[in-house]
């Protein structure tokens, strides 16, 4: 669904993203984890075309973004931003429905699918469709934004730490009730994060990201089991143990008891 | 209560005037906002985009705002003549930092986070400036076009000093006139103007997000239909035209005399005169109020038409002296009176035009005078006491004074202190009684009209008589405010109307009268 082939991006003379080049499969969820200036929203943001690379290229659907208008190649992908973005001129349902509108769906069509996500994003529209923004709280604003990407049914979902802003209870709250909306389902979706525990429960593949490059990708259990190098393994070591008991089947004692002793030596 | 009610008589004797310079005042506020708008708000958003063009624009748009308004309406002068066109060019240029550094702060402030948002949805750019940036930034933006409202409304009160109308006229006819009645009849509608412009523009600041897309589509036709009231002050229809200064027009020996003595009828704009002698020259006025002994009389080729009928007073000049000075210094009074009868009305617009028109200094044009004269002596001890010489604020009180001053250095042994000017009449005469000065040049028709006020029959008696006015105006200062009149310099000071000598000759106009009669049998 995703090509990019050998992307750079430099910004005066830091190389952001260094020639990278990786493929995400229709309905697939890719998260790509590093910490804060591996280069990972500056990749994002090239495949809708907030940033244009230096080189390389890059194809959403089979066509090449580089020959599509942004706005029209904006449309067609949702975009969650960590810090919301939500207009504050908007109402909640202005807001949800600006996509659509931009795309030029008639009014009931608009009204009867944002009340249709805000039913799902528990957000109930008699209460909330006509508050502004600022009139609700953190986690309730994350949904909006969520609710607004997704508006569209755009193929194609772009997350830049969506949930990074919230408290860890509102976070695993509208983790959970994004995780369980149908239209995911056939969505592509390239999430970003530095939050470990989040990768390994969204992902499908996961693309470690370190000084601009892909330092490895694979599954959740690939990264994690079989570390390519030093990088890889000293990123999950803080929370190996609790990752790995999260992933080993509950009657498996032996690797239970392997995983342990590997936390207990660790901590020493 | 007694200013009341003449303020209150004023405003409803002149409603039609008041009305009329309101409306104009309105129309000149928003004609060059509308025009400011037009082309600051555009600029704001480019310099949003264009950062590098922002610190020279808005240091452009900084440099002419420092620019003091009466500079700014000189400047135009030469380039876009007297009327509405320099007037509304002075304000636009005062309009702009407003709007435009309002404009860029305003979109600039906007959330970075939600303008990233309005691109990843897919908004084009136009999109995101109508929906987006000016919507958010709107409250900022109206705060800029309410400071530039209030700003013009006080700028264009200058207006009236390039004949382009508007409140300005009563405000500086009354400051001439030192007539408080007259200044508070246009300054109190200014004020309330500004203050109800700025409340009203306070309630579209603080409209609703919602309804401010229709505030900003409907902001331009508003500001349109305001900018029409904007009329060309119209008089009668006469072929030529004539430009007085705001105290001629509120004078009774002046516009008022001229409608009702020689009934004259001619199309009139209201003009400093700092201005009016370079509009008459390029031809942009056909008559205009001045003095007789004026220097660009001489420097513009200009005539004064006989005051055949005599509403003119004489303003003879005199020195005007304490008396109780001139009882301790029994040396000035001769030394004073040496410039009586020395000058005539020839004399002194050639000295006029020589410091007026030649920048020559005072100080010599009065040292060359009085040697040429035989009158200059070389300055004796100055130590015996301290005279103190005012003069207003015009070339012809310097020279004057610069005599004095020389006159009293060489003749007597007292020093002097110039206090040169000292602004209007009202200053100088203040500066007198109060003992801050000790002697000044003053004019006895000014003297009658300005400070005595006489009841109407008295002055009607006195009219037009060198020596009448002389003698009641010595008589009435030494009894009431112990000031002293000495003997007069020679030259008459007066108004007269004034045209290019080429015109006037041309249509065969000397007098007053001859004017009336040829706009009588010349009507449009």
């Amino acid at each position: 669904m995703i090509d990019v082939a050998n992307i750079t991006k430099t910004f005066g003379t830091r190389r952001a993203v260094d020639n990278v080049s990786f493929s995400v499969a229709e309905g697939e969820n890719a998260v790509f984890l590093g910490t804060s200036g591996s280069g990972k929203t500056t990749l994002l943001k090239m495949i809708n075309r907030l940033l244009e690379p230096d080189s390389g290229e890059i194809s959403v659907g089979g066509r090449r973004i580089a020959d599509q208008r942004p706005e029209e190649l904006r449309r067609s992908i949702g975009y969650v931003f960590q810090n919301i973005g939500l207009f504050p001129h908007y109402t909640i349902e202005q807001n949800i429905g600006v996509v659509p509108r931009l795309l030029g769906w008639d009014a009931r069509r608009i009204a009867s699918r944002v009340r249709d996500l805000m039913d799902k994003l528990k957000l109930p529209p008699a209460q909330y469709k006509a508050a502004w923004p600022h009139e609700l709280s953190g986690g309730q604003q994350q949904r909006v934004g969520l609710a607004r990407a997704l508006a569209a049914n755009p193929p194609v979902l772009l997350m830049d730490e969506p949930f990074g802003a919230l408290d860890p209870i509102t976070r695993a709250a509208v983790r959970k009730d994004f995780r369980e909306l149908d239209e995911l389902r056939s969505t592509t979706i390239v999430l970003v994060t530095h939050d470990v525990q989040e990768a390994f429960e969204l992902a499908d593949n996961i693309f470690l990201m370190d000084k601009g490059a892909i330092v490895q990708h694979g599954t959740p259990d690939q990264l994690l089991f079989h570390p390519s190098g030093e990088y890889p393994r000293e990123f999950f070591e803080e929370q190996r143990f609790q990752l790995e008991a999260e992933r080993i089947a509950s009657d498996d004692y032996p690797a239970l008891i392997r995983a342990f002793d590997h936390f207990r030596k660790n901590r020493g | 209560m007694e200013q009341a009610g003449s303020f209150w008589e004023f405003v409803h004797a002149q409603s039609g005037k008041l009305l009329q310079q309101t409306v104009q005042h309105i129309g000149l506020t928003f004609i060059s906002l509308l025009i400011a708008v037009l082309i600051g708000l555009p600029l704001g958003i480019y310099i949003t985009r264009h950062r590098r063009a922002a610190g020279f624009v808005l240091g452009i748009a900084g440099v002419l705002q420092t620019i003091p308004s009466i500079a700014l309406l000189g400047f135009m002068i030469p380039l876009l003549g007297i009327g509405p066109l320099p007037a509304i060019t002075a304000l636009f240029l005062y309009a702009l930092l407003p709007v435009i550094r309002n404009t860029y702060t305003g979109i600039d402030g906007v959330d970075p986070g939600v303008r990233e948002a309005a691109v990843a949805v897919g908004m084009t750019a136009t999109q995101r400036l109508f929906r987006i940036d000016l919507v958010l930034a709107f409250p900022v933006i109206m705060a800029g076009i309410r400071t530039a409202t209030v700003i013009n409304v006080g700028v264009a009160t200058l207006a009236a000093y390039i004949a382009a109308g508007g409140l300005g006229e009563f405000i500086f006819g009354g400051i001439a006139l030192d007539n408080t009645t007259m200044i508070l009849a246009g300054a109190i509608p200014a004020a309330l103007l500004a203050i109800l412009l700025d409340f009203l523009l306070s309630l579209l600041q603080h409209t609703a997000a919602a309804k401010r897309r229709t505030v900003i589509r409907l902001l331009p036709v508003l500001l349109l239909v305001l900018s029409s009231l904007y009329v060309l002050p119209v008089g009668y229809g006469s072929r030529l035209l004539a430009g007085f200064t705001p105290e001629f027009m509120g004078r009774k020996d002046g516009d008022i005399g001229l409608r009702t003595v020689y009934g004259l009828r001619i199309r009139t704009v209201v003009i400093s005169d700092a201005v009016m002698y370079k509009a008459i020259f390029n031809r942009k006025l056909d008559v205009i109020s001045g003095y007789s002994t004026d220097g660009r009389l001489q420097a513009y080729d200009l005539m004064a038409l006989t005051d055949d009928k005599k509403i003119f007073p004489p303003y003879y000049a005199a020195p005007v002296v304490r008396k109780d000075v001139l009882e301790r210094y029994p040396q000035l009074a001769p030394a004073l009176d040496l410039l009586a009868g020395q000058i005539d009305d020839s004399v002194m617009t050639a000295l006029n035009y020589q410091v007026e028109y030649l920048h020559e200094q005072p100080a010599k044009c009065a040292h060359d005078f009085l040697v040429s004269r035989g009158l200059y002596r070389s300055p004796r001890a100055g130590n015996k006491g301290l005279v103190r010489l005012g003069s207003k604020i015009f070339p012809e009180q310097y020279i004057l004074t610069e005599m004095y001053a020389e006159l009293i250095r060489g003749y007597t042994d007292l020093g002097v202190d110039s206090k040169t000017g000292l602004g209007g009449t009202q200053i100088c005469f203040e500066a007198l009684v109060n003992d801050q000065i000790d002697c000044y040049p003053e004019y006895t028709g000014t003297a009658l009209l300005a400070i005595l006020h006489p009841p109407a029959a008295e002055e009607a008696r006195l009219a037009g008589s060198r020596d009448s006015v002389y003698q009641y105006v010595r008589r009435a200062f030494d009894q009431r405010y112990d000031l002293e009149w000495l003997a007069p310099i020679g030259f008459n000071n007066a108004y007269a109307l004034m045209m290019r000598r080429s015109q006037a000759r041309q249509l065969n106009i000397r007098t007053i009268s001859d004017l009336t009669d040829y706009l009588k049998n010349d009507k449009l």
